[in-house]
């Protein structure tokens, strides 16, 4: 038959084709509005939690396994080459995704408008720099050692912005990281020591040589780098995690919906914001620091503001308050302009595009925050049925002790 | 036994001057109206009390202790909980887990139990609701979810702002019944109400506020015999 020789493609359109109709049929023609417009990426959420856990644990696995193994798998379609080489774009798509997991626990939990979030990330970069490249006049330490000492430097920089500013609200509060964002661009210029456009070079790497002597975290080769970015994104993502199912996530959630209520409940609102803050600060620190080790130049030309406006993006998109959002977000962002490098252009005009569509259709992101009971909740939840139904037993043997007193 | 004394207390928002130099006291287990019409600074009087206002002059006490400067999340701790204007929950939180973040200030969890179950009995509709979201019930759903999360952390003062707006008539009588309860189980009341018929015939003592300022205290029964004030404010006579 002509079929046989017919192109591919055209029979598998034909099949998801297929696919598609027979999904419609199962969707009852009533069904409201809302309900449809969830069915595409939101009706994702319901279909996880409805999965056991132990199928939830494997497709994680599964999930994981994959991601380390994107840039030697180098799907063709997917895949950024020629133009940007993709382990390359892999760690720089990792680097964006744990910027907007940081970011998404300022903005997406606690709810507070972050414009300047590229401050962070700079002051981590440059604390990797002058600590590891032979430009800068400070002591040397192994570059490893300088990601815990980024992280503690930008969570103490997160505080300071915090201490005077977390007092403010809303618009204000936005506002106010804006121009902490600029200031600290602008101090990277004028302070000798920061070395403004000339930068620093050859800044540190993890230790380590291959068979013929090069170091195996060079700064052209993606792959070491991209799994150790990944690595740390995971146990961020889980200590993120955890921090969101416990009575601090919870305090953050009841912040960004109602400050005056949460403090009214007695949850000192301040401290909590100036936690997040720091601990947001904290990550965009460490992604800074991973940033500049794999490229191994930092200069004030790369901590504008358009990035960091692309930082808030990536979170908005992804959708904030979700941190599996967060990472979609932030790896799409970054992968966007990679992979079209003929569109590069004009990402700014695409990535407005987008956003809008996003807004209007999705208005709570790719992803939306969770919604159901939080891990705190389930417990109150199951304490509360113990009791009443204790006190349920009681009721029923009540009369009888009674008369018998 | 005083359990709320405000002594001279002035409060700004800026430069403008929201209340004017007020005193007045609330024994323990009294129910105290402040009724006014809008802008009278009723609000304002009980954001000064949760401490989500700084006053500008004056101090207040509780239980004997000054606490002008004490913050509003160390307030609920010393036995303050207030029920926000405009219910204040948080929508996306279910109604458990409201009713939790009311037990944060405590100390005692193991009282926690028992006080979801007074709260349950008194609101048994909020029982039914334990695992919906706050914010896709309704209005008066909402304003019980906001009592009862203010009841959660065992409040010896339960400062209630206008629990009737906005609520269908029958809502706040059954609302305005349960503060009558409540009061009896041992806890003091100050509310604040536009809806004075109900407000001044609920409370032991009431105040009228106009412009920042007391201009009429005395018994719920006698605010709410005296002529000037049906006129103002009960729409009658």
């Amino acid at each position: 038959m002509s079929m046989v020789d017919g192109p591919t493609p055209l029979h598998t359109a034909k099949a998801d084709q297929a696919a598609e109709d027979r999904g419609a049929v199962g969707t009852p023609p009533g069904s409201s509005a809302a309900a449809r417009r969830s069915g595409w990426f939101g009706g994702l959420g319901e279909k996880w939690q409805a999965l056991p856990r132990q199928k939830q644990w494997l497709f994680l696995i599964l999930v994981v396994i994959l991601a380390y193994l994107l840039p030697i798998i180098n799907p063709p379609l997917i895949s950024t080459e020629p133009g940007n080489d993709f382990p390359l774009a892999c760690q720089t798509m990792a680097v964006w995704a744990l910027v907007a997991v940081g970011l998404n626990i300022v903005i997406g939990y606690a709810g507070l408008l972050d414009l300047g979030y590229i401050a962070f990330f700079a002051v981590g970069s440059y604390v990797t720099a002058m600590l590891t490249s032979p430009d800068s006049t400070f002591l040397k330490i192994p570059y490893l050692w300088t990601i815990p000492v980024a992280m503690a430097v930008t969570m103490f920089f997160g505080v300071l912005l915090g201490v005077p500013t977390l007092r403010l609200r809303g618009d204000y509060l936005a506002i106010v990281t804006l121009g902490f964002g600029e200031i600290v661009r602008i101090l990277a210029t004028i302070i000798p020591a920061l070395k403004g456009q000339v930068g620093f070079q050859n800044i540190g790497h993890p230790p380590g040589t291959d068979a013929s002597g090069i170091p195996i975290f060079s700064n052209s080769n993606g792959t070491p780098w991209y799994w150790l970015t990944l690595t740390i994104l995971i146990i961020v993502l889980l200590l993120a995690g955890n921090l969101e199912r416990s009575r601090v996530g919870r305090n953050w959630i009841a912040i960004r919906e109602d400050e005056d209520a949460a403090e009214t409940m007695g949850v000192p609102t301040f401290k909590y914001k100036v936690w997040a803050f720091a601990i947001g600060a904290g990550v965009g620190g460490l992604s800074g620091a991973l940033m500049s080790g794999q490229v191994g130049f930092v200069s004030n030309a790369k901590f504008d503001v358009v990035t960091s406006i692309l930082f808030v993006a990536a979170v908005v998109l992804g959708g904030a308050g979700n941190k599996v959002g967060a990472i979609l977000g932030g790896a799409l962002v970054a992968y966007i302009p990679l992979r079209f490098t003929s569109i590069a252009e004009y990402k700014y005009l695409i990535f407005g595009l987008v956003l809008v569509v996003v807004m209007i259709y999705r208005s709570h992101g790719l992803l939306a925050a969770r919604q159901q009971l939080l891990a705190y909740g389930q417990k109150a939840y199951a304490a509360v049925k113990a009791s009443s139904d204790a006190k349920a037993a009681k009721a029923k043997t009540g009369p009888g002790k009674e008369a018998a007193s | 036994m005083t359990l709320l004394e405000l002594k001279n207390i002035s409060v700004h928002y800026g430069r403008i001057q929201a209340i004017k130099d007020m005193s007045f006291t609330v024994e323990e287990g009294e129910i105290v109206s402040l009724i006014g019409a809008n802008g009278a600074g009723k609000t304002t009087t009980m954001k000064t009390i949760s401490g989500l206002l700084n006053a500008s002059a004056g101090s207040i006490s509780f239980m004997g202790e000054d606490i002008t400067k004490m913050k509003a999340h160390i307030r609920v701790v010393q036995g303050i909980s207030q029920a926000p204007e405009g219910r204040g929950i948080f929508p996306a939180m279910t109604v458990l887990e409201n009713l939790d973040m009311g037990t944060f200030g405590r100390k005692d969890r193991s009282g926690v139990s028992d006080d979801l179950e007074r709260v349950f009995t008194l609101f048994p509709r909020l029982k039914e609701r334990e695992k919906q979201f706050g914010g896709t019930m309704s209005g008066g759903e909402q304003q019980m979810l906001s009592i009862g999360r203010a009841l959660m952390s065992r409040p010896k003062l339960l400062l209630l702002d206008e629990p009737s707006m906005g609520l269908a008539p029958q809502f706040i009588r059954q609302i305005f019944k349960i503060v009558t309860e409540i009061n009896g189980q041992g806890t003091t009341v100050l509310l604040v109400e536009q809806n004075a018929n109900q407000a001044l015939a609920r409370a032991h003592r009431a105040f009228v506020l106009e412009t920042g300022e007391i201009t009429h205290s005395g018994t719920g029964k006698e605010l709410l015999a005296n002529p000037a004030i049906k006129e103002a404010y009960l729409g009658v006579g």
